[in-house]
């Protein structure tokens, strides 16, 4: 089976959920069931400027083979005006201002386009929905194609524009189910073929290295939070909870942020702000942890959650974010907090309760060994995109095209 | 640092740990775990809820709320409301802190002189936005009204949905297993007919409401998905189905829900759509050896031959179980 995977973004220097998890899934479809496999890309790195940093042209990694296109247009000033704009009312724009707002967010890529279209893969999976590679791309290949949506509720998820993305989507992947209901919610697509898959999680990574000693707080217990320290991420929040927290509950727990910083915490004695670590140095850090929380409101899927419990730790999330409370309520291996006050009753009690850590713990870890293990879960990608393959190419119906305003 | 081995000690206050065979934590058992802790937390922080000065609490609400978008909230209004609250004010005092010599007093100087102009005009902003503010409170306070009034809808059970052995897999199969396009199955359970539709080429798959009804066979790359009947309807592309098979749905509707299913499945089947319905009848229903689901339903089963008035303009045939507990209805445009 041949397979091409269309992604504003691909290689091991991007920093970003969607694009990650296609490289994985594509290195994994080589690596596991040996299928042949190719990336359709641009030479960019920052999702903002779209800029051309790598190299056009074909390159092979990690067994996938790497298309490159430069962007005829990365992300235009006029953008912001116009997102400004349509984010007040994105489900009463039309469909030429949502369009626009596609083409002003970058990348416009024209030839990437025009390459898949004479690729000759028996399958094409397109990774997000929300660029435009997807947006004028999955309506116009000819073989059948499958749409991983990476969906958060974004403004942007309501233009108008999308809809026919959706519509001409012969398959759909998601990475959750709280993921397809908030897509089934928004656009008729239930009866089209589906998957809720997620990503695979590796073993433990960690050179052993006691996780105080990483972080340089020697044996004092500590709570982590693993991803990129940003404000939308819910880092500064969770900082200002742990300062409060600290207050009234004097003693050695630290806060661990680990990850690249866009977003500067304010400095205190017991929150340690790490910056980028090596994959080694992040598993011990998470190894040694009382719990790993991951704050953030806007996660389509959540690796973090995962690789805490593939260590038998318990996790702690925002209970605004449908996808890693999934996570929790489906695993029994974690936990969630609405406010400040949930999270001051809720780290009392894990903090106090060893036997419930390694409970939630073991829960999360069975959890993932069903679901999220590479060789199970590219299995059924597999045979997912073979199904797909069969039923072959179809078109949307034209009541849905027509539904669209101009 | 934290055992990878099993406890060996049970956390207390929780029941059995409700790993399946193969170790894997059910669904279920999950749910009732977690249940169990999360009600003694939530507990514990409702008992806390004066131990922080009000205004500080506030502005650490405040400050959650603004990273959680408000579809994640699952419908909580108040604490929207509290979002709209927080921001109706417009202060036209502008900070004036500056990183440069001097600036700040630039900046004074500036707000000094524009005070009178922006003022007036956040004075109107403010304005609006507090008479939104309040119609919101009041939208809301209806919206409790009408909660307190109307009684929330009772879940549409599954009764009796059939397996492998039912009298009417047969007719199922004749009537589906030729025609090409998509085919639906509610309630699907384990996917016995999704996959006896498959074997005679048919692209079917299958939605089921049940907790882990269908998750091993999610696992095995079957298409089923566990999703309640109506909504996934709601969600089905208009005449993209050639057919729907309901079995075990039907029967405790209420008339609404009866009502919202046949304008649904006559707009997403197509014009040459085959609908099955299986339900216990009604005497069946009500008989003494019915699951306890029937008691529960929001609705009872009709007659067989009622559907042939439900479904005005439809061709409908109907098939009596052997014993008479159970019907088929085939109806087609």
């Amino acid at each position: 089976m041949r397979v091409a995977f269309v992604t504003p973004r691909y290689g091991t220097e991007v920093m970003g959920g969607a694009e990650t998890a296609a490289r994985l899934l594509a290195e994994h479809l080589v690596s596991e069931c040996g299928a042949e496999v190719e990336a359709y890309s641009t030479c960019a790195l920052d999702h903002v400027t779209w800029r051309d940093e790598l190299d056009p042209g074909e390159s092979v990694l990690n067994g996938v083979r790497v298309h490159r296109f430069r962007s005829a247009g990365g992300r235009d000033r006029a953008f912001y005006e116009l997102d400004g704009r349509l984010r007040l009312g994105p489900r009463h724009a039309t469909r030429r201002e949502s369009e626009r707002w596609v083409e002003l967010n970058g990348p416009v890529t024209p030839d990437l386009l025009e390459a898949v279209r004479g690729s000759g893969a028996d399958v094409v999976a397109f990774y997000p929905y929300l660029y435009y590679p997807t947006v004028f791309g999955i309506g116009s290949v000819p073989m059948p194609s499958v749409l991983h949506p990476a969906a958060h509720d974004e403004p942007a998820l309501y233009l108008p524009v999308f809809r026919t993305t959706y519509a001409s989507a012969d398959a759909l992947c998601y990475h959750t189910v709280a993921e397809r209901q908030l897509v089934q919610r928004l656009h008729a697509v239930a009866e089209r073929p589906q998957i809720v898959l997620g990503l695979g999680v590796g073993d433990n990574a960690g050179a052993g290295r006691p996780g105080g000693e990483v972080l340089g707080i020697g044996d004092r217990p500590y709570i982590v939070s693993v991803g990129r320290v940003d404000d939308h991420k819910g880092s500064s929040m969770l900082a200002a909870f742990f300062r409060q927290y600290k207050a009234r509950r004097p003693g050695p727990l630290a806060l661990a942020l680990v990850g690249p910083v866009a977003t500067t915490i304010p400095p205190h004695p017991d929150v340690v702000v790490t910056g980028a670590v090596s994959e080694a140095d992040k598993w011990d850090v998470v190894r040694d942890a009382q719990a790993s929380v991951s704050a953030s409101a806007l996660e389509s899927f959540s690796l973090v959650v995962l690789e805490a419990w593939v260590q038998g730790v318990p996790v702690v999330v925002n209970a605004a974010c449908p996808p890693t409370r999934e996570h929790c309520e489906r695993s029994g291996g974690g936990l969630w907090f609405g406010s400040y006050r949930e999270l001051e009753a809720l780290l009392d009690r894990l903090l106090a309760d060893p036997a419930l850590r390694r409970e939630l713990g073991r829960r999360g870890r069975a959890y993932v060994e069903r679901h999220y293990r590479w060789p199970v879960l590219i299995r059924r990608y597999e045979r997912f995109l073979e199904t797909v393959v069969a039923r072959g190419r179809r078109q949307p119906s034209p009541s849905v095209l027509a539904a669209d305003p101009a | 640092m934290t055992g990878a081995a099993p406890p060996e000690d049970a956390p207390a206050g929780h029941g059995p740990d409700g790993a399946s065979d193969d170790g894997a934590p059910d669904d279920g058992a999950a749910a009732a775990f977690l249940a169990s802790v999360m009600a003694e937390i939530d507990e514990e922080a409702h008992r806390r809820r004066r131990e922080l000065p009000a205004r500080l609490e506030r502005e650490l609400d405040e400050l959650f709320l603004e990273h959680a978008p408000m579809g994640n909230r699952q419908g909580d209004m108040s604490a929207a409301l509290r979002m709209v609250d927080a921001s109706v004010f417009i202060d036209p005092v502008v900070p004036v802190a500056s990183q440069r010599p001097a600036g700040a007093v630039v900046k004074k100087g500036l707000r000094s002189l524009n005070l009178w102009y922006i003022g007036y005009v956040t004075h109107q902003v403010s304005k609006f936005a507090t008479a939104v503010s309040r119609s919101l409170h009041l939208v809301d306070g209806q919206l409790q009204e009408l909660r307190r009034l109307v009684p929330p809808p009772s879940p549409v059970p599954v009764v009796a949905p059939g397996d492998a052995t039912s009298w009417w897999r047969p007719i199922v199969l004749d009537a589906l297993g030729s025609g090409d396009g998509r085919v639906l199955h509610a309630a699907c359970g384990d996917g016995w007919l999704v996959r006896a539709l498959q074997e005679r080429g048919v692209d079917a798959y299958g939605v089921d409401p049940r907790p882990d009804a269908v998750e091993r066979a999610e696992l095995d790359g079957t298409d089923l998905r566990a999703e309640e009947p109506l909504p996934h309807l709601r969600s089905v592309e208009s005449f993209s189905l050639a057919g729907a098979v309901l079995s075990g749905v039907v029967g405790g509707m209420g008339a609404g829900e009866r009502a919202e299913l046949v304008a649904l499945v006559s707009d997403r089947l197509r014009s040459d759509g085959v609908l099955v319905l299986h339900s216990l009848t009604p005497a069946a229903w009500f008989d003494e050896g019915a699951p306890v689901e029937a008691d529960l339903a929001p609705g009872r089963p009709l007659r067989p031959a009622t559907w042939g008035h439900v479904l005005h303009g439809w061709a409908v045939e109907t098939h009596l179980g052997p014993s008479a507990d159970d019907y088929l209805v085939v109806a087609r445009r």
